[in-house]
């Protein structure tokens, strides 16, 4: 079986740890525990018959990428830039924080994605859909939505 | 300054320095000689070092001067083997003196703690115990020494901490994950040592040190219970490198399952010279 270590990042708060959490143990709190440093968490998905052992490195927020440790994202196969729908402030850099990954990390796949999708407000979704086009799909890790499909996703260009 | 008195100064030089080492030493050297008189262990010790040169030097040489320097380097080497001791030995005479001093460093450490058990309760238990059974009360110091086990070995890439392959006495926690784990905090630790350049060589961790050996594309984690001196480390440190050429040789790392049948056969018999 081969592991693919991906990494996830993205600002304070914006639901990281909750999408590891609803993904690996299928669970969900409200409660905030800011992460410190790195947490390491797996799970195993099926892409095209095969098992891709996704290795997932959880980081601690920032609000500048090029904070985090090099050392954590040295060999990386793949990245989740997470932001938060209902706080512009968490994808308003997303253009240069994703290039400065491109720069540093040629040819590593990242998937932009939008989490807390379920605080949208119901009637005006596509609207939002059309504001937020840059991101490359909706999830909410409090009700699930769409969030085995990311990991699935990135198994499957990384397999 | 001709020649001869730049010979002389530098013989001074070299002298004096010499001269305050074993000054400096002359305290353990009676404890010192018995290890020296261990000829093999020493060669043992410093054989793969000059091997690695000589490996770094063949391979280095022809590079960068050219094949007709090496070409004449084999003649001169071949005609005038006494000059190539010679030249040589002041390489091998560092050596062996980091080899020493290291040793010194194990010995002193034994000796302190020797001495500190004496006094501590341990030293008390074992005095009691050594009138209670008649067993000499270092025959006991030496069987609680022998406890030293190796539970865990990991293969781990560098960068990405993507396990390789592993071996275990017992089911454990996720491998994976510690894998993972253990390089974080390898890269955070030598992040945050960047300017001196230290790596990171082992964490203790609950009952276990954990060992970490640097290779060009893994590092290898031992970890290891019980009294580990640093004499085992050495030891321990030595297997993984041998370990380290029978991967490389063998060409195991993308095939997990002879990796650790590998790891299985070797690690499994390995006893420290203590055993
Ligand atoms: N409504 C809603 N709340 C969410 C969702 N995901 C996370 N949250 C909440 O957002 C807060 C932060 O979530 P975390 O998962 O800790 O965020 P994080 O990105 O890991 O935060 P740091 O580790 O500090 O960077 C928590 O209170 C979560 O309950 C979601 O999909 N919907
Ligand atoms: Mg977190």
């Amino acid at each position: 079986m081969i592991s693919k270590k991906i990494v996830i990042v993205g600002h304070f708060g914006v639901g990281k740890t909750s999408l590891i959490r609803r993904f690996v143990e299928d669970v969900f709190s409200a409660d905030y525990k800011v992460t410190i440093g790195v947490h390491i968490l797996k799970k195993t998905v099926h892409v095209n018959d095969k098992e891709v052992n996704l290795i997932l490195w959880d980081t601690e927020g920032t609000d500048d990428i090029e904070e985090i440790r090099k050392a954590y994202l040295l060999g990386t196969h793949g990245f989740i830039f997470v932001c938060d729908v209902t706080r512009p402030v968490t994808y308003q850099n997303i253009e240069s924080q994703t290039q400065y990954l491109k720069d540093n990390f040629n040819k590593v796949p990242i998937l932009s994605i939008g989490n807390k999708s379920d605080l949208l407000p119901k009637g005006s979704i596509s609207e939002k859909k059309e504001e937020l086009e840059f991101l490359d799909m909706l999830v909410s890790a409090k009700e699930g939505n769409n969030v085995q499909r990311l990991f699935e996703k990135i198994a499957k260009i990384l397999s | 300054m001709t020649e001869d008195e730049k010979l002389a100064l530098l013989k001074t030089i070299l002298l004096t320095d010499d001269r305050e080492y074993a000054e400096s030493i002359t305290h353990k050297i009676n404890v010192l000689e018995e290890i020296l008189r261990e000829r093999h262990r020493l060669s043992e010790k410093v054989s793969p070092i000059i091997k690695e040169q000589l490996d770094d030097f063949t391979k280095n040489i022809p590079q960068n001067l050219g094949p007709a320097i090496t070409e004449s380097l084999k003649i001169q080497i071949e005609n005038s083997k006494d000059e190539v001791v010679e030249a040589l030995y002041p390489i091998l005479g560092k050596m062996i003196k980091k080899y020493i001093s290291q040793e010194i460093k194990v010995l002193s450490e034994q000796v302190n703690k020797t001495a500190k058990d004496t006094f501590s309760m341990q030293g008390i238990k074992r005095k009691m115990k050594s009138i209670f059974t008649g067993v000499s009360e270092n025959e006991i110091i030496i069987s609680d020494l022998g406890n030293a086990k190796v539970e865990q070995v990991f293969i781990i890439e560098k960068g990405s901490g993507i396990l390789i392959g592993s071996f275990h006495l017992k089911e454990t926690v996720d491998e994976d994950m510690i894998s993972g784990m253990l390089t974080a905090i390898k890269g955070f630790v030598e992040d945050a040592f960047k300017q001196s350049n230290h790596d990171l060589q082992s964490i203790e961790y609950d009952l276990y040190e954990i060992h970490l050996h640097n290779f060009h594309k893994y590092y290898i984690a031992t970890a290891v219970s019980g009294t580990f001196t640093e004499t085992l480390e050495n030891e321990l440190e030595n297997f993984n490198l041998e370990v380290s050429q029978e991967i490389n040789k063998k060409n195991l790392l993308d095939s997990r399952e002879a990796l650790e049948e590998l790891l299985l056969t070797r690690y499994s018999a390995l006893k420290f010279s203590n055993q």
